[in-house]
């Protein structure tokens, strides 16, 4: 009997060739990618001058990206890390789509960077030429540190899954079977192996709650080292970490939705998964609206000079329809849906998920150009492309590309490897039969 | 009928359209051109002329007049000595050439003029200066006093002027500072002033060394004139610079001592951990394969 619920979980959670839709998707996906590429190849060739990048607003939707992506791939220390050393089982199922979400989010971070840098061939020189006293400098080094803490920890539950998929040689085909057997042909479910591998995901969850608080708090230092309206903020730390963590956790509530629904993954990722995740979303979303509160009534209630113009281009004025969608996307019609048992059900938490996660790109936009559109001397004397900015096609079809580029490397994954632990599913099972 | 309408048209136009050429002759504006001359150290010699014009009731300078100086008369073009434009301060400057040189020696007097030709918005402008030439010059005498004197050229003799204003102090950047309370001191019948330098701890140089200045500013006679000393009477400047000191605005490389061991202590700590996890894998390979 119990061989019997083994053979069926795994059946179930094995990786299962694209379909008809997966490969429209596959194939979307590689378009978006291919137009990004079009786009960079222009750019490196005529310069950021095919960017809306100027003087002023020197930083558009590629920072903006940038920031996204670094805030979302803060799930995987949540659902992993935080979730895990809670002692939280729920969350078991969902732990591998966090940290998948984690890697390609922080690698496509950082391959945004260099392409807002104008100048790939430069990029040695950080290295070279950085200070050590620049927060620019603390952010190459977090995001290569949380990238392979987040690697490692993708990698070390999933040794005893590469065993059993390693047994799956037919099916598997050639190329697939060699890449299980180069990562996991050494894995024997030993009980030593089990130890070490236990003890160093423990050590790992330990280690990447500070490293991911790290990674968005230099982020923030970025722009609150800055002596700019808009940035100049000792809140901006915290801010950012619980903006992190509810966009992260939107963008769990869609992947669960979407592999729930078309891996046929019901009775792993229940309704109850979705419940729960919903309550942390709420949660997130109102700690983040806390902070909105902070950064910006606080500010208005003072009406600084220097700051009147920002704050009223994001209250009434240009930037006013971002603004209000960024905040009623990403934080009060999620709250509202999401606070009602009905809003909790997948769909609507799906929906809930993907409104907290445009919300919160458009917010990293707010966060990044306005200021820099509003300097405290005033502009003078400057053509006037120089006082908008308003993203040309190649910034679009880049900032796509590199969303496209990240879902990506996610499908691709889900395709290799078990979307949900197959192992520890089973031992959970076992356990959950056995009380 | 048809050509009884048009005569009161022709009449109209005939009567106003001079009007109205003539109305846009007139609002040309006319040019102020102020002439000054410069004896620079009893060395070199310079000319500046200042453009204005009444434009919305005030005076105000006027930028790019192309402008033709002349020593003597602007009647022969021999007499050219340079030419410029106003810069957006309304002041074109030049030197006296060498060139000038016999015909500024024929008297002990001289004119200038200064063309300004005329552009789109301007008139032609001009401007001129009679000058007697004269000379003025710094010395010291015991006990840090600083002594002036000016000569005219009479005749050919260079003779001491008294009643002449002459500022005397030390030249700091961006004006001259008071040798002591006095800033202006009229010259006696021996043509010289005398002050006393009451500034203690002026900073000078690396050698404590200051440039004393004795200067006629804007006299109708004589022009402006200035002549300049260095003397070490100010106290030596250390060239202090923190390029190479250690903080959080220096240059890479010299981060504060406090930073670079609180960053590399923790870079130092995570990345033990990877290693040490990464060592695990390895121990795992190796119970895989025992």
């Amino acid at each position: 009997m119990e061989k019997l619920a083994e053979n069926k979980i795994i059946e179930d959670l094995l990786p299962q060739k694209f379909g008809k839709q997966g490969q429209i998707w596959v194939v979307c996906l590689l378009a978006v990618c291919a137009l990004g590429c079009y786009a960079y190849c222009r750019q490196l060739y005529y310069g950021l001058e095919v960017t809306a990048l100027r003087d002023y607003a020197s930083w558009g939707i590629y920072i903006s990206n940038f920031v996204f992506f670094v805030a979302i791939s803060l799930v995987g220390s949540l659902i992993t890390a935080v979730l895990r050393l809670t002692d939280v089982h729920w969350s078991t199922p969902l732990t591998r789509i966090a940290e998948i979400i984690a890697v390609s989010a922080i690698s496509f971070a950082g391959l945004i960077i260099i392409v807002d840098m104008g100048r790939p061939d430069r990029f040695y020189n950080l290295f070279t030429h950085g200070r050590l006293q620049s927060p620019i400098i603390w952010d190459v080094i977090v995001i290569t540190t949380y990238l392979f803490i987040s690697l490692l920890l993708l990698y070390f539950p999933l040794l005893p899954d590469l065993k059993i998929m390693i047994g799956f040689k037919e099916r598997n085909g050639k190329w697939l079977q060699k890449l299980y057997e180069f990562l996991g042909s050494f894995w024997k479910n030993k009980p030593e192996q089990f130890k070490i591998t236990d003890k160093a995901i423990n050590i790992l969850s330990v280690t990447i709650i500070p490293v991911a608080f790290a990674i968005h708090t230099v982020t923030s230092w970025l722009f609150a080292t800055t002596y700019r309206p808009g940035w100049d903020s000792t809140n901006f730390g915290a801010y950012f970490i619980s903006g992190a963590f509810l966009v992260g956790a939107g963008g769990v509530l869609i992947a669960m939705y979407v592999f729930r629904t078309h891996y046929k993954l019901e009775k792993y990722i229940t309704d109850d998964h979705f419940d729960k995740m919903s309550k942390v979303v709420v949660l997130l979303a109102l700690v983040y609206l806390y902070f909105n509160i902070n950064e910006f009534l606080v500010p208005a209630f003072k009406m600084k000079k220097s700051e009147e113009e920002h704050l009223m281009g994001l209250f009434t004025g240009e930037f006013s329809p971002i603004f209000w969608f960024a905040i009623s996307a990403s934080m009060l019609v999620p709250i509202l849906i999401l606070i009602f048992k009905k809003g909790r059900k997948p769909k609507w938490a799906f929906f809930a998920g993907i409104l907290v996660v445009v919300g919160s790109w458009f917010k990293r936009f707010l966060i990044v150009t306005p200021t820099l559109l509003h300097p405290f001397l005033p502009m003078h004397d400057v053509p006037k492309s120089y006082t908008t900015y308003i993203p040309t096609w190649e910034e679009w079809a880049i900032a796509g590309g590199s969303l496209a580029g990240a879902l990506l490397v996610i499908t691709f994954f889900a395709r290799i490897f078990p979307i949900i632990p197959i192992h520890e599913t089973i031992i959970e099972t076992d356990s959950h039969e056995k009380a | 009928m048809r050509k009884h309408k048009l005569i009161p048209l022709l009449i109209l136009i005939i009567t106003f359209v001079p009007s109205i050429l003539m109305a846009q002759a007139v609002e040309k504006n006319s040019l102020l051109l102020t002439l000054k001359y410069y004896n620079d150290n009893n060395v070199t010699h310079h000319l500046m002329v200042l453009a204005k014009s009444k434009i919305d009731g005030k005076f105000q300078t006027v930028p790019n007049i192309p402008v033709k100086f002349y020593i003597s008369s602007d009647a022969d073009k021999a007499n050219l000595i340079g030419t410029g434009k106003t810069d957006d301060r309304g002041q074109a400057v030049i030197e006296i050439p060498p060139s000038a040189k016999s015909e500024w020696l024929k008297s002990p007097n001289q004119n200038f003029v200064v063309v300004g030709e005329a552009t789109k918005k301007f008139d032609e402008g001009r401007g001129e200066l009679a000058i007697t030439k004269a000379k003025i010059k710094v010395d010291t005498a015991e006990g840090r006093i600083i002594q002036a004197k000016i000569v005219a050229l009479v005749d050919t003799t260079w003779t001491p002027i008294a009643g002449v204003d002459v500022i005397v102090g030390v030249k700091r950047l961006g004006g001259i500072l008071n040798a002591n309370e006095t800033q202006t001191y009229p010259t006696d019948s021996s043509g010289a002033v005398t002050a006393e330098f009451k500034r203690d701890s002026l900073p000078g140089d690396q050698k404590g060394n200051i440039i004393l200045v004795a200067s006629v500013v804007d006299n109708d006679n004589y022009g402006n004139l200035t002549s300049e000393l260095v003397v070490p009477w100010g106290t030596k400047s250390v060239y202090m610079t923190n390029f190479d000191h250690r903080s959080l605005f220096a240059r890479r490389g010299h981060s504060p001592l406090w930073l670079e061991l609180l960053a590399y202590s923790i870079v130092v700590a995570v990345w033990s951990v990877i290693i040490f996890l990464l060592v695990q894998i390895k121990n795992l390979k190796k119970l895989g394969v025992e």
